[in-house]
């Protein structure tokens, strides 16, 4: 295994292009996420008002929307169409219709209509700014009525409770603020060093068949198929794993994000995700001959991870059959393992049957080997 | 005059029919163009299909048992997002609950609720809520403030009452000035109707790429990266050959871009607001500068077959997360907005969701429209500028 591992590591010596690429990438993934989303939630979502009262309350309500926390008023139409027509052009996430007359029927108690209109063709902006304008419009109801309690001389104490009787504090478990930059980094970045390792252990062994160089490899490691995987693909898992545990300590160190459980059991937990990514790699490589059908078999399976692990998406609201087949990809254990030891602060007690798996995962490797040893008997695989 | 011109066109067609016998000899790209476009949607569309999480198992604990917190618990159970799978006795006890993923969300009911209520003064509940996903957090946000809305109506009509007032004038005084909301796109905020129109587009620009990746890749591999050209144009044309070239895939992905991006879509009713027209035109543009854009890419990078996809499969999550559909453009550093659009996918996603969710017409979407022709020119005068390259390099 050792004379393996050096051949290995002689051979990324002599071209450490897609070692140094890959690398970068992960550093580009990486600044790329941390960068764009360092607010959080998106700050100053454009809205608009379409004010076809031009009233004193109309005017007010626009200022109350640019004072709201989270959007930012960039135009005041005078008719839907252009409204409607900024929102096509993706200028406006949200606007408040106040039609003609508005006022004079609040004046007169007619309860008049407002209309906000939202664009959930963008979920995260569509259903954030329409959040702030629903809030700001009950608000400004709510201003009304205190005027008119006010005016019958009602105490602001008494106000509150007439007003706003019940009120609902939410508390996201881990994440208060709701950051989507935590949420989508603790998942994403490991995603994608696990989609790389699992592609370069893929690749490497695919390369040893294009280069018909099977026969050299096998008898470094006295043609064991499973000595030789293994001393092919421990850089690698070395690498990768370094990769991750680099990125992890900026994540839940520097960069402060929720760390409820125990660190050396999301270091074990991502030990376990690099090499299973990279069973996976070597049971495919396995059982495919062809290295470029396997090679492009693999980068399906490893995009897929990405929807099926059911962290944007819940697992439970996928149909059974994709419920099932979501446990086929080692990034969904994880998911659970990280939430549970990040968020929830759980420890191996709760969170041992997607260790178990994951190691069964890694066991895909013994596999892999005894299918590419059969093969390599038989002279298929060079 | 006339006979240099059909000389010329001679020598694309030339190109062209060579590069078509390539892409049918290649298995992998084969594979990538015909049966990753064809089974990538439907899959897609598959997992997503039941568009929301509905009925999401909450615990409730209700430590004031009283007519108001009763009737509290009843409307929650009642929403479509959210279902009361248990009633506990301790927060202790829900929170175990919590931890063990039988229910994403606590609410708790203080054991003042009641009494609170009674004195007029505002009641508290408090919402627990797992994160793990959104989802799971927007619905209990959404169910928890639609029933807090409906039980603030109640109790207030109630208090409206008691003071002697009833019918219309309690009505206005409550909500006076109504607030309707509409959703003009995607209306109930589906994932299906959010994500799939941009993974489609995604699917037909990844598959373009890495297609013509494996075969830029497999002629730089096996040294015969000149056998892209007839022999008689080697050294004269570039032009001309990549002309042939981009004929060839447009040839070959228009169908398989109208399948995906107007037929699918149809199938599996999705929104479709757009016109045909406006889509056609539209993804013209979209076609010829991912082509160009991946032809140039792999003339000049893939230096194998499998190298490409190697080094830029963890790219497609990357390109989406740029394209503004979950982080707005608007909220992006101008650096990244610059780099956004050096890919045909940013344009390509933006323009085509407005079109087709959002029935823009193509005026709306003319700065889109015009960075797709732009990338194609520039595109296509780099892929141009790297046969020469190929050249020099052999």
């Amino acid at each position: 295994m050792i004379r393996v591992l050096k051949r290995e590591l002689r051979r990324i010596k002599v071209a450490p292009r897609y070692t140094v690429l890959l690398t970068l990438g992960v550093v580009l993934a990486f600044v790329f996420f941390a960068t764009v989303m360092e607010e959080g939630q998106p700050a100053e979502l454009p809205v608009a008002v379409v004010d076809m009262d031009g009233s004193y309350l109309s005017r007010r309500i626009c200022h109350e929307l640019d004072a709201t926390q989270g959007v930012h008023v960039v135009a005041v139409y005078y008719n839907h169409t252009s409204a409607r027509r900024a929102m096509q052009r993706g200028e406006i996430f949200a606007f408040y219709e106040i039609p003609d007359g508005t006022y004079n029927d609040l004046l007169q108690f007619r309860a008049p209509h407002i209309v906000l209109y939202s664009n959930s063709a963008y979920l995260l902006a569509g259903s954030l700014s329409y959040r702030q304008l629903a809030t700001m419009g009950k608000l400004a109801a709510g201003a009304v009525q205190r005027e008119v309690m006010r005016k019958k001389g009602l105490t602001d104490d008494r106000i509150m409770g007439l007003i706003q009787p019940v009120a609902l504090e939410t508390h996201a478990i881990g994440n208060d603020k709701a950051n989507y930059q935590i949420y989508l980094m603790t998942t994403i970045i490991p995603g994608i060093i696990a989609l790389m390792a699992m592609l370069h252990t893929a690749y490497v062994i695919g390369r040893e068949r294009q280069e018909r160089s099977v026969k050299q490899w096998m008898r470094k490691a006295g043609n064991n198929a499973v000595r030789a995987f293994l001393g092919k693909i421990a850089p690698y898992t070395f690498h990768y794993t370094l990769l991750l545990f680099v990125a992890e300590i900026i994540m839940y160190g520097p960069m402060h994000f929720p760390m409820a459980g125990s660190w050396p059991l999301l270091m074990f937990v991502s030990v376990l995700l690099i090499v299973a990514a990279q069973s996976a790699g070597c049971f495919l490589m396995g059982c495919i001959p062809d290295p470029t059908v396997a090679m492009s078999l693999t980068s399906a399976y490893g995009t897929l991870a990405f929807s099926l692990c059911g962290f944007s998406f819940p697992v439970d609201a996928m149909p059974a059959p994709m419920q099932a087949f979501s446990n086929v990809f080692p990034l969904r254990h994880y998911f659970l393992a990280m939430r549970d030891i990040t968020l929830f602060g759980n420890g191996l007690e709760q969170c041992w049957p997607q260790v178990c798996v994951l190691v069964v995962f890694c066991l895909l490797l013994l596999a892999g080997a005894w299918m590419f040893g059969r093969q390599f008997e038989r002279g298929l695989a060079c | 005059m006339l006979k240099r011109m059909f000389s010329n066109l001679l020598d694309i067609w030339d190109v062209l029919s060579a590069e078509v016998r390539r892409v049918f000899t290649d298995k992998t790209t084969i594979t990538i163009f015909f049966l990753a476009t064809l089974v990538y949607p439907a899959l897609y569309y598959y997992i997503y299909s039941q568009e929301v999480l509905q009925s999401m198992p909450v615990a409730v604990v209700d430590l004031s048992r009283t007519e108001a917190s009763k009737r509290f618990v009843h409307k929650l159970d009642a929403t479509p997002e959210l279902t009361v799978a248990y009633r506990c006795t301790s927060l202790t006890e829900a929170e175990q609950l919590l931890c063990d993923h039988s229910v994403h969300a606590i609410f708790l009911l203080p054991d003042d609720y009641g009494t609170r209520l009674a004195n007029g003064r505002t009641a508290t509940v408090t919402c627990f809520s797992d994160i793990s996903s959104f989802i799971y957090y927007k619905n209990s946000l959404l169910g928890g403030s639609n029933v807090m809305l409906d039980e603030m109506n109640t109790i207030e009509l109630k208090h409206e009452a008691a003071a002697g007032v009833s019918g219309i004038e309690a009505e206005t005084q409550i909500t006076p000035i109504e607030c309707d909301d509409i959703k003009p796109y995607n209306p109930g905020s589906g994932y299906a109707s959010f994500f799939i129109p941009a993974l489609l587009l995604m699917v037909v620009h990844q598959t373009l790429f890495f297609g013509i990746s494996v075969l830029c890749g497999d002629a730089n591999e096996n040294r015969r990266a000149l056998r892209l050209i007839p022999p008689r144009l080697r050294g004269r044309s570039r032009y001309r050959v990549t002309i042939g070239r981009l004929l060839c895939f447009m040839l070959i992905y228009i169908p398989i871009t109208l399948f995906d991006l107007w037929i699918v879509p149809r199938m599996f009713g999705l929104p479709q607001l757009g016109s045909v027209a406006d889509v056609i035109l539209f993804l013209l543009p979209f076609v010829v500068a991912t082509t160009c854009f991946a032809m140039t890419f792999g003339t000049l990078f893939a230096r194998e077959r499998m190298s490409t996809l190697l080094c830029c499969l963890f790219f497609s999550v990357l390109l989406f997360f740029m394209s503004g559909m979950v982080w707005p453009q608007s909220n992006m550093s101008r650096f990244w907005l610059v780099f956004s659009y050096l890919f045909p996918s940013t344009p390509g996603i933006e323009g085509f969701v407005r079109i087709s969710s959002m029935g823009a017409v193509l005026a709306d979407v003319r700065s889109e429209y015009l960075a797709l022709w732009v990338q194609s020119g520039v595109y296509f005068l780099t892929a141009c500028l790297s046969l020469r390259f190929i050249k020099r390099y052999r």
